[in-house]
């Protein structure tokens, strides 16, 4: 369960599966983003027709992602922008599947998995999140609160 | 995580450097799953190739490119073996008719050089993204990797055999390894079905069951698994060929259950959850027709780019092409394109198959697609495909029209270079 710490800090936890911590704002993708067509690998924006997050790029955003769809090699599109120097500064998976886990082994940013809890119904893009691979840990600082 | 003698003796490098780099990623990978142990690969197939993504490395040595973008090492490590049967997948480049693809003589032997180690390595230059159809063929129970997300579905579907959707490194990494994690498909209660799509259409066509495809991956929740039932004694390989690519781009299922034909589902009771389906959604003729109007451009006009063969057509397919052209003519403004793996246009060489589609101003074309080499002919201002799969992707990539439809509404346009139902 999460844990509310006053009226801005909540804690979900999950399975941390890359080590580290990382901060930065939330980019919140409940609609998975498909492989071939699905992200511009030279700026890292959304370019999937019709995506919630279309035009919003992943660089430096805590990327919180339901899955994969499409091609096979959906981690190679974020490996090819890492490359380049985009990427998400952290992943939060609710539940990992081959893909995003292939992608998260590509990124080596802090990664936390199999959240215990519904991260769509607490993090909101924008809001303010860090990500402790180590401990397994999602602390989320409510955007709406940050005046 | 437990490892094997031999598994951990990879690790301390009594295997070489690229198989401890390859066996230390397989790790890493099964630990972000959640995996207690891997598995051993037979099979592997890869995307093999000098594909655009490669660039992002900006090094002219190959070695350097392979060893980042294949196996995520920073250092160079040159790929010398691969551990298990391995073929490829599709590469940007159709390495007979190059030129018809706008490709120069640079990017071919650019091509033909990363293909060249890859052979070197042990891998089977088949190029194709079809494997089943070309001796790629796993048992039941038999693990193995790939790099074709509708191939996944096939040879897990169909006959039962062990593969997750895990993407270029992974594969590439297995390949030399020859171990993936024991996780998801590769375990049987990680493939259960959780969503069970009632056809109430009536699917037919390769494009009704393209279309079905389409329709079914746009309503399934991620890490769903879906069982088709009702009518579905239509479906055969070449119909599912097309329903699993259609499937696999709207959606990410690695194995579809249908109901009395594949062998995991003879029963709905055998192939379901134990904890029950997830949800049940219908298909109708109504949730076709919305698939094909996402499809296919509304306004009606010229083309003059056709690409039939996605996935890459069988011989079946190309003599039903061949038939239709014999006597006529490609229109002056059409570039006509058919797609297949080369042991196929060998099968259509011997039959003259090949002979009457360039005779009708065709190409038969091997190794690659639009969507792979991401090249269509030059001033394209409509193209057409018989490929939601086609369709889909490529409509981001271009402000050119884009049409959808079965293989004789696009060979009639070849024909008359017009577009209209």
């Amino acid at each position: 369960m999460g844990k509310v710490m006053g009226m801005e800090t909540i804690v979900i936890r999950g399975r941390g599966a890359i080590p580290g911590i990382a901060s930065g704002p939330a980019m919140v993708c409940r609609e998975t983003i498909q492989g071939w067509s699905g992200i511009d690998e030279t700026t890292g924006k959304v370019i999937e027709k019709g995506h919630p997050a279309e035009g919003q790029t992943i660089s430096d955003v805590v990327l919180v992602l339901s899955g994969g769809k499409g091609s096979n090699g959906w981690s190679s599109h974020f490996h090819a922008a890492r490359i380049r120097g985009i990427s998400p500064c952290a992943l939060v998976l609710p539940k990992i599947d081959s893909r995003t886990g292939v992608a998260a082994v590509v990124c080596g940013v802090p990664t936390v998995v199999d959240l215990q809890e519904d991260p769509f119904k607490v993090i909101e893009s924008g809001d303010l999140v860090t990500v402790d691979g180590t401990s397994g840990t999602v602390t989320i600082r409510k955007a709406s609160h940050d005046g | 995580m437990h490892l094997s003698e031999e598994e951990l003796s990879i690790l301390d490098g009594q295997g070489g450097p690229l198989k401890r780099k390859a066996l230390e990623f397989i790790v890493n990978y099964a630990t972000v799953l959640g995996a207690d142990s891997l598995c051993r690969v037979s099979k592997a197939h890869l995307f093999c190739g000098a594909h655009h993504y490669l660039k992002a490395v900006r090094s002219k040595d190959m070695d350097e490119v392979m060893s980042e973008m294949w196996f995520c090492s920073p250092d160079k490590i040159p790929f010398d073996a691969v551990g298990c049967f391995s073929q490829s997948d599709c590469s940007p480049v159709d390495h007979l008719n190059w030129s018809k693809m706008g490709c120069c003589e640079d990017e071919f032997r650019e091509n033909e050089r990363y293909l060249d180690r890859c052979l070197k390595a042990g891998v089977h230059l088949v190029g194709s993204c079809v494997p089943y159809m070309t001796g790629f063929i796993p048992v039941r129970g038999e693990h193995y990797v790939t790099t074709e997300s509708h191939a996944v579905l096939m040879m897990n579907s169909l006959w039962g055999a062990c593969s997750n959707a895990d993407g270029i490194e992974a594969a590439f990494c297995s390949a030399v390894c020859a171990r993936t994690p024991l996780w998801g498909m590769h375990v049987p209660e990680g493939r259960k079905g959780t969503h069970l799509f009632s056809v109430t259409c009536k699917p037919e066509t390769v494009e009704d069951w393209d279309l079905l495809g389409y329709a079914v991956g746009l309503r399934l929740p991620p890490h769903s698994i879906p069982i088709l039932a009702g009518n579905v004694e239509g479906a055969d390989m070449i119909r599912l060929k097309s329903c699993f690519a259609a499937m696999a781009t709207t959606s990410g299922p690695e194995l579809c259950h249908i109901l009395g034909i594949t062998p995991e589902a003879p029963t709905l009771a055998a192939c379901i959850s134990p904890s029950g389906l997830e949800d049940r959604v219908e298909i109708g003729p109504r949730q076709l027709r919305e698939a094909r109007e996402i499809l296919c451009d509304k306004q009606a006009g010229e083309v003059n780019y056709i690409s039939l063969g996605c996935p890459h057509y069988s011989i079946d397919q190309i003599s039903e092409a061949a038939t239709f052209l014999e006597g006529r003519k490609v229109h002056e403004n059409v570039t006509l394109h058919i797609w297949t793996a080369l042991p196929i246009k060998a099968v259509a060489d011997r039959c003259g198959y090949t002979k009457t589609i360039e005779d009708a101003g065709g190409t038969l074309m091997v190794g690659s697609c639009p969507l792979v080499s991401e090249r269509w002919p030059a001033g394209t201002r409509a193209m057409a495909f018989d490929s939601a799969k086609q369709a889909h992707y490529i409509k981001p990539l271009t402000s050119a029209k884009v049409f959808f439809g079965n293989a004789g509404e696009c060979l009639q346009a070849s024909i008359s270079g017009k577009w209209g139902r």
